[in-house]
């Protein structure tokens, strides 16, 4: 039963949400509800050529269409030196094609019109020839030497974006010379596609008499925008106002800044009119940030009881026409180099290399920390390859595995030092609510009946909390964050930060955070997020990090308010300051509890009664840089039947044994646990964007792309164990993508043990009916 | 790249038949739900047809250019163009023999498509494309024999089909 905000000593209570009244009675205000005066409209052309010379682009017709106010092409942009911009990966995007088009969608050309009707209907008037050009959609092709090479605009004439390698080759090499068992799988991660509810979109809105640019966006970190913004454009940064206004979901989609955004800003800048842009759904899966897309290749070397010793990955990264990842500038490709897991390895290495095709660009972190679900998924399906081969149960096989308590501070043989940990206590709490022993009795059972039932395991670890920013930075921007408290003269406070929630429910949880360090409710702290002219300075909210840096930011800005209300409160009590005492929710006179005062009290003396020489008011702002990042872990059990006659797979259960250190809000935690669970089983078992050999993307839409419904959702159970951060301010680690990073291996390994009496080892996801169904008849089970 | 092929016969004489199929203004109005015609040269033309595919409808604007490979025996038609953000290159080639009845004329076609039509409708083009391609040939078929009837001589023996 969730509690009311207004609970004293909020921290780690489930108080409802904040900001749940008003999304429930249809009162958040998203981008599209946005409407301001003289506002134009703009829709943009798509190539519906992968690859093709682009030889002409007539606007004529368009320009002088019905309602039609400005028409822009590549070559419209050259001119501004626009028709470019930089990825946040450092590769160079185009905004509007010039010289050719390298996927099927991209950007061709800008209308704006006095409505939207009007503007796509003019887009229909623009003639482009096109000469088609073969299409290079296959990775691995991209880089023999037969492959055109697509980006003829760099200096380096290869398809190859990158190689990156993490660990130490030659001990791994050795580990493997000497191993008594080597297990070897391909692994593919499909693309998929965060595809949250609410596309992207924008309103530019340019003022020529101030000269001010306020741009509402669709955006998960709005600082980090109007810095690029600023650096592309050449705009003052003071001048660029970003509100990223209520955020209908963004899953890691809403990082990158897009040709659109330009366009509506050039154009707004044109015409001196704001200029909204609001993507269609087709537009949103098929050319903006999509995710995964990885091929990889494992390699596990053990002892002949299944003990680890060494592990050998390579990937080829699918990223597309551009490098439009989303990663941290040293990172290329993310944190992938997690990929040792939960295990005791003893040597490890790892390579990807990253490549361009005709698909469009991206190579975001869809509700996972950069990469990791990629590189959890394949330890975690590897582990239970090697678990098969050797002939151990696979929950005793991770046991014998496990980085033990004792060992953390751990350093993992690729170079990550892990903060803290309990595996074998999650994995022994989940094998006993799931009731294991009892499960593994009932499939043996029923195998012998022939019936098909799989029971599959995740015990994962993600990376989360990017900051320290010693190793962290996104164009050269630090990635720590922040906080700023205000607190007003009758105790009430007004909390901005350097993030940006969607859904995380930043306005509960980090109002919590406040509240517990200044002894008020939630009720008394309200939370701003997503306006760049109020808020400090921060990178954002993706890849679990608000909780790890913004929520740290909080709780030491909350710290640093009450030092300076500690001595106000001496002031009050009479009483040296070294005699005053708190105990979360008053000061008081040391040895005199009853002389007490309150938050609120000190609040109003700030304004109204003040020691001498004191500045007056009750504030301060915060830039945490952590340490550290955290390390969120989690055992997830996952129950299937399979239908022998559909191939169709029942989840029956489904438990999440989450561990993201001390929790703020319980029940927002489950809520996320549930979210991510449906987004992984999503993954599992229904999401590709698959490219036919032309380059035509075949599932840019909700038909072909398909996304959970409450009737194909299993029922999710969750529990916890806390093990906390050590170096984290209150101990939380973040949570928001464990689901999502843990679930997709739980659901495939449970498929394939259900499979494994036929000798299937491994399939790739996603397992649709169809996929399963080809499976069991090549079994001669089906028909 | 889909590829589509078949073959018939037509109760007409191979030059006729070949005459007919050369020729812009007797072959253009074979197409399916065309909207306008326009031919700009022996071998040249321009058509506008309307065109649906599962959720995509709209026009197509199509240029097509014909050549002979073998005289009176075999021709190709290269159509390009497309509509609504998307686009469509056809190859298609025809054959003509003499056969018991008439001419048998087979054919084969190259086509790709681009947009969302290919992306959209993807799972619907391929019976789309089909029915589509065997309603030019049997519009031309209808035309030939209609004209031969018109004329009140079959000038081969109907009794074949």
């Amino acid at each position: 039963m969730a509690l009311h905000p207004s609970e004293a000593r909020p921290f780690g209570k489930s108080i409802t949400r904040k900001e749940d009244p008003r999304f429930i009675r249809g009162k958040g205000r998203y981008v599209d509800d946005i409407v301001l005066p003289g506002m134009l409209h703009m829709a943009l052309l798509r190539s519906p050529y992968a690859h093709a010379v682009l030889k002409h682009i007539d606007t004529c017709a368009a320009q002088g269409a019905p309602g039609v106010k400005l028409v822009l092409t590549g070559e419209d942009l050259a001119k501004l030196n626009l028709a470019w911009m930089p990825t946040l990966a450092g590769d160079n995007q185009m905004v509007l094609a010039t010289g050719k088009v390298l996927f099927q969608y991209q950007e061709v050309a800008a209308v704006v019109a006095q409505t939207r009707a009007q503007a796509e209907d003019a887009l229909q008037l623009i003639a482009v020839e096109y000469d088609a050009l073969p299409a290079v959609v296959d990775p691995f092709y991209a880089t023999t030497p037969e492959a055109p090479i697509l980006r003829d605009d760099r200096e380096q004439k290869t398809n190859s974006i990158f190689h990156w390698e993490a660990g130490d080759r030659d001990a791994t090499e050795n580990v493997f010379a000497d191993a008594p068992v080597i297990v070897s799988q391909d692994v593919r991660f499909p693309r998929v596609h965060p595809s949250p509810l609410e596309p992207c979109g924008c309103i530019a809105d340019y003022n020529s008499a101030t000269s001010k640019l306020t741009w509402y966006v669709t955006s998960q970190a709005p600082h980090a925008h109007r810095t690029v913004l600023s650096l592309v454009s050449g705009l003052p940064e003071h001048q660029i106002h970003v509100i990223s206004p209520d955020i209908g979901g963004g899953f890691g989609n809403k990082v990158p800044v897009y040709p659109g955004y330009v366009c509506a800003i050039v154009a707004s800048l044109s015409l001196g009119v704001p200029v909204k842009w609001i993507e269609t759904r087709t537009e949103n899966i098929s050319s903006t940030g999509f995710a995964r897309d990885y091929h990889m290749h494992v390699d596990v070397a053990a002892e002949e009881d299944g003990k680890v010793l060494g592990l050998r990955v390579k990937t080829v990264a699918d990223h597309g026409a551009f490098d439009a990842a989303a990663d941290p500038t040293k990172f290329p490709a993310g944190l992938f180099s997690i990929v040792t897991g939960s295990y005791n390895f003893k040597a490890a290495f790892v390579e990807v290399d990253g490549v361009y095709t005709n698909k469009a660009p991206g190579g975001v972190a869809y509700r996972c920390s950069f990469r990791v679900t990629e590189a959890s998924y394949l330890i975690e399906r590897a582990m239970d390859v090697l678990a098969q081969k050797v002939g151990v149960d696979a929950a005793e096989l991770r046991l014998r595995n496990f980085i033990q308590k004792e060992q953390f501070p751990y350093l993992s043989p690729t170079g990550w030092t892990y903060d803290s940990g309990d595996y074998a206590t999650t994995l022994q709490k989940a094998l006993e609510l799931i009731g294991y022993d009892e499960l593994r009795k009932e499939q043996a059972e029923k195998r012998a009946r022939g019936e098909l039932m799989g029971i599959g395991i995740s015990t994962f670890t993600e990376i989360v909390g990017a900051g320290p920013s010693h190793t962290f930075d996104i164009m050269g921007i630090k990635m720590f964050d922040s906080a700023q408290i205000r607190v007003h003269p009758t105790g009430k406070v007004i909390a901005r930060l350097g993030v940006r929630h969607q859904g995380q429910g930043h306005e509960t949880t980090f109002a919590q955070i406040i509240a517990e360090e200044l002894g008020l409710t939630a009720d008394d702290v309200l939370i701003e997020e997503g306006d760049t002219d109020t808020a400090p300075y921060g990178l954002g909210t993706y890849a679990s990090r608000s909780t790890p840096t913004a929520g740290g930011a909080a709780a030491l800005c909350g710290r640093r308010v009450r030092e300076k209300a500690k001595k106000l409160a001496a002031h009050l009590l009479e009483v040296g300051e070294d005699d005053v005492t708190w105990d979360g929710e008053k000061f008081s006179a040391a040895g005199l509890p009853a002389k007490a005062v309150t938050m609120k009290d000190v609040a109003f003396a700030a304004y109204t009664n003040l020691p001498e020489g004191m500045e007056p008011g009750l504030e301060a702002t915060y830039y945490y840089d952590p340490p550290n990042l955290t390390f969120p872990n989690g055992a997830y059990i996952a129950v299937v039947d399979i239908d022998k006659g559909t191939g169709a797979v029942s989840v029956r259960r489904f438990l999440a044994v989450d561990d993201c250190g001390r929790v703020i809000n319980p029940m927002i935690v489950e809520g996320q646990i549930h979210g991510g669970l449906t987004e992984g089983f999503a993954i599992a078992f229904m999401q590709d964007i698959p490219y036919d050999e032309d380059g035509n993307c075949l599932a840019p839409n909700w038909m072909d792309y398909l996304v959970p419904t409450a009737l194909d959702t299993p029922r999710w159970e969750t529990a916890r164990t806390e093990t906390p951060s050590p170096h984290h301010p209150i101990g939380a680690k973040g949570v928001g993508e464990s689901p999502n990073v843990g679930s997709p291996a739980a659901f495939v390994n449970a498929v394939v043990d259900a499979l494994s009496p036929l000798g299937v080892t491994h399939m790739d996801m996603p397992l649709s009916p169809w996929k399963v169904w080809q499976v069991l008849r090549e079994h001669g089970v089906t028909e | 790249m889909r590829t589509y092929q078949g073959d018939f016969t037509i109760q007409s004489a191979r030059a006729k038949v070949w005459a007919f199929v050369i020729d812009p203004n007797q072959m253009g109005p074979c197409i399916p739900d065309l909207l306008a015609l326009d031919v700009h040269s022996e071998t040249e033309f321009r058509t506008l047809v309307r065109v649906g595919v599962g959720p995509i409808r709209g026009k197509f604007d199509l240029t097509s250019s014909l050549s002979v490979a073998e005289n009176g025996r075999q021709a190709a038609l290269v159509i390009k163009g497309g509509g609504m953000g998307s686009g469509v290159d056809m190859q298609a080639e025809m054959t003509l023999d003499d056969a018991e009845t008439g001419t048998k004329l087979s054919w084969q076609c190259d086509v790709k498509v681009s947009g969302p039509i290919a992306s959209i409708g993807g799972r619907l083009i391929d019976n789309e494309a089909r029915k589509i391609t065997e309603k030019v040939f049997a519009n031309l078929r209808d035309a030939l024999e209609a004209d031969a009837a018109e004329s009140g001589q079959s000038e081969v023996a109907s009794s074949g089909e």
